[in-house]
């Protein structure tokens, strides 16, 4: 589903944010990205989100190489890619369900199906009950899980998820990550890039392991389980 | 995506798109809402500047209309020598009317010319004083409305030269001067129009911008969830094209208003040429033609400034 061939990704006046990274996730797998501040996890998700251009290699995602992806395909690029950000990414000035909905606006979903949908991923992640509050009202916590629903909604073909978890309790974490196994046992690819040790032994995926841009390790799930 | 999902897909398009392009004309109309201070003011500016080319046009029609009075009262006054007798003066009628130039001839009498003298103020003791009526035979010429300035011109020569003629009064180059006027009256206003709408155009696109960075944050997650670049650009259009519209109407109502304060003036402009030039409202076709092009600049405005920030912050 997603394949990395020799990626380099170098940012202007800067190191290698990553280097010759090779890779490969099949369809429907669930994987962990992790490293130290800077090791170039949030870069890699960028590039399969279409956030970046690889400086050199090639990015393939269901089989289409990202660099012939031009200005018009990036949009329907993202519709398949749910992505998770670190800073939320809110419409602070709308409700919880309209940002929740804001994907499948943006598909074309009749207004009472996005209703039912986003109601189903707000219940999912804990946020039922609070569908008309402003997001600035909300905690980081709960603001973390309504960029998740609104990831979810729209039940992508990849999932890309960058510390979802960090402003979580660990009781709730464990049940968003138990979230994301559960859409990876329905065919979507999941990539969540994280430091918390603790979660990648408790939910025991594939774990790519960067250091400096590189990789550095490549551990499976059964490695991670013993 | 497999067969029956490509084609369910098609099916769904025209709701698709009919769902996107409401949600955008919401979201547009929301957007005028949330900066009313902002949005009287730019369709106001814009507003005045549709207004300015829409009173000029009102002023070159009115222009046009005199022109008409002044060109259908051009005559030629042909005197004629005091030895001339009605039989050859009436001769002489007959053969001009026979010239394709000619619409009409009137013959006027010295009888007739005198009473209209005596008529005026202050000329009748004068005139009872005199032995014998002074006045010659007159012809009045009047050229058909097709005809070429310059088949007068020639025909008032001819007239000259004719041995029982006294005196041809000519009001051509009078016309000629005028029709020059009221082309470079027409022109001024074409181009004072065309840089109006560009104020236009800049007014909207102006706004449009400074909307568009207000809510970059709202542009970069719209395009993070996917959204097209047609998507996000669309409820700026409507914005524009909506600016537009009221600033059409507003600039119909400045210049219907400047027509109701004109109304006095212009009605005693008109009595005092005998109601002859009947000024000329706007009619509804330039008032409609206004709107839509008002309209149009609009969503022109907002096109060009959301192409130039919209294109910025996608990868390359």
């Amino acid at each position: 589903m997603i394949r990395f061939e020799q990626v380099s990704k170098r940012y202007p006046g800067n190191a290698n944010a990553l280097e010759t990274l090779s890779f490969a996730l099949a369809p429907a797998e669930m994987a962990f990205v992790t490293g130290h501040s800077g090791a170039g996890k949030s870069t890699l998700l960028k590039l399969i989100g279409l956030l970046e251009r690889p400086s050199q290699g090639a990015v393939t995602v269901a089989g289409r190489n990202l660099a012939q992806v031009r200005r018009r395909g990036i949009a329907q690029h993202r519709r398949m890619v749910g992505m998770v950000f670190q800073d939320h990414h809110l419409l602070l000035d709308r409700s919880v369900q309209a940002n929740v909905e804001l994907p499948l606006v943006v598909a074309g979903v009749p207004a009472e199906e996005r209703a039912k949908r986003a109601r189903a991923a707000m219940e999912k992640v804990g946020l039922g009950g609070m569908e008309q509050r402003l997001p600035v009202r909300l905690s980081t916590g709960e603001q973390q899980r309504v960029g998740i629903a609104r990831a979810i909604v729209a039940r992508p073909a990849v999932l890309l998820a960058d510390e979802p978890t960090g402003n979580l309790d660990p009781q709730l974490a464990v049940e968003i990550m138990g979230l994301f196994a559960e859409f990876q046992s329905i065919g979507t690819t999941v990539l969540v890039a994280t430091h918390d040790l603790f979660l990648i032994k408790r939910i025991r995926k594939r774990v790519l392991v960067l250091d400096h841009g590189r990789l550095v390790d490549d551990v499976s799930a059964t490695e991670v389980a013993a | 995506m497999n067969a029956r999902g490509q084609a369910a897909s098609r099916r769904g398009a025209p709701a698709r798109w009919w769902r996107a392009h409401r949600w955008a004309l919401g979201q547009s109309l929301l957007r005028l809402r949330e900066r009313p201070l902002g949005t009287a003011l730019t369709v106001a500016v814009m507003g005045l500047a549709l207004a300015l080319p829409l009173s000029f046009y009102l002023v070159q029609v009115n222009l046009d209309r005199f022109g008409q009075v002044l060109g259908a009262q051009q005559a030629l006054n042909v005197f004629l020598k005091q030895d001339q007798t009605q039989a050859q003066a009436t001769a002489l009628a007959r053969t001009l009317r026979a010239d394709p130039a000619v619409a009409t001839v009137t013959l006027r009498s010295p009888a007739a010319g005198l009473s209209e003298l005596a008529a005026l103020q202050g000329f009748g003791p004068a005139l009872a004083a005199l032995p014998d009526n002074p006045l010659p035979w007159v012809l009045v010429l009047r050229p058909r409305a097709t005809a070429a300035l310059a088949a007068v011109s020639t025909l008032a020569t001819q007239l000259r030269g004719n041995s029982a003629v006294a005196l041809v009064q000519d009001q051509g180059p009078f016309r000629a001067r005028l029709d020059a006027l009221t082309d470079f009256g027409r022109r001024v206003m074409q181009v004072l129009g065309a840089l109006l709408a560009l104020a236009a155009v800049l007014v909207v696109g102006a706004s449009v911008r400074s909307d568009i960075q207000s809510r970059a944050d709202e542009i970069h997650v719209l395009q993070l969830v996917g959204a097209s670049a047609a998507f996000v650009r669309r409820p700026y259009l409507y914005a524009g094209l909506g600016l537009g519209l009221l600033s059409g109407v507003a600039a119909v109502i400045l210049v219907l208003m400047l027509e109701v304060a004109l109304a006095a003036p212009a009605a005693q402009l008109d009595a005092s040429w005998g109601g002859r030039l009947g000024f000329a409202a706007l009619s509804v076709t330039p008032l409609l033609v206004l709107l839509a092009c008002a309209a149009m600049l609009g969503w022109l405005g907002a096109r060009i400034a959301s192409a130039r920030h919209l294109a910025a912050g996608e990868p390359n």
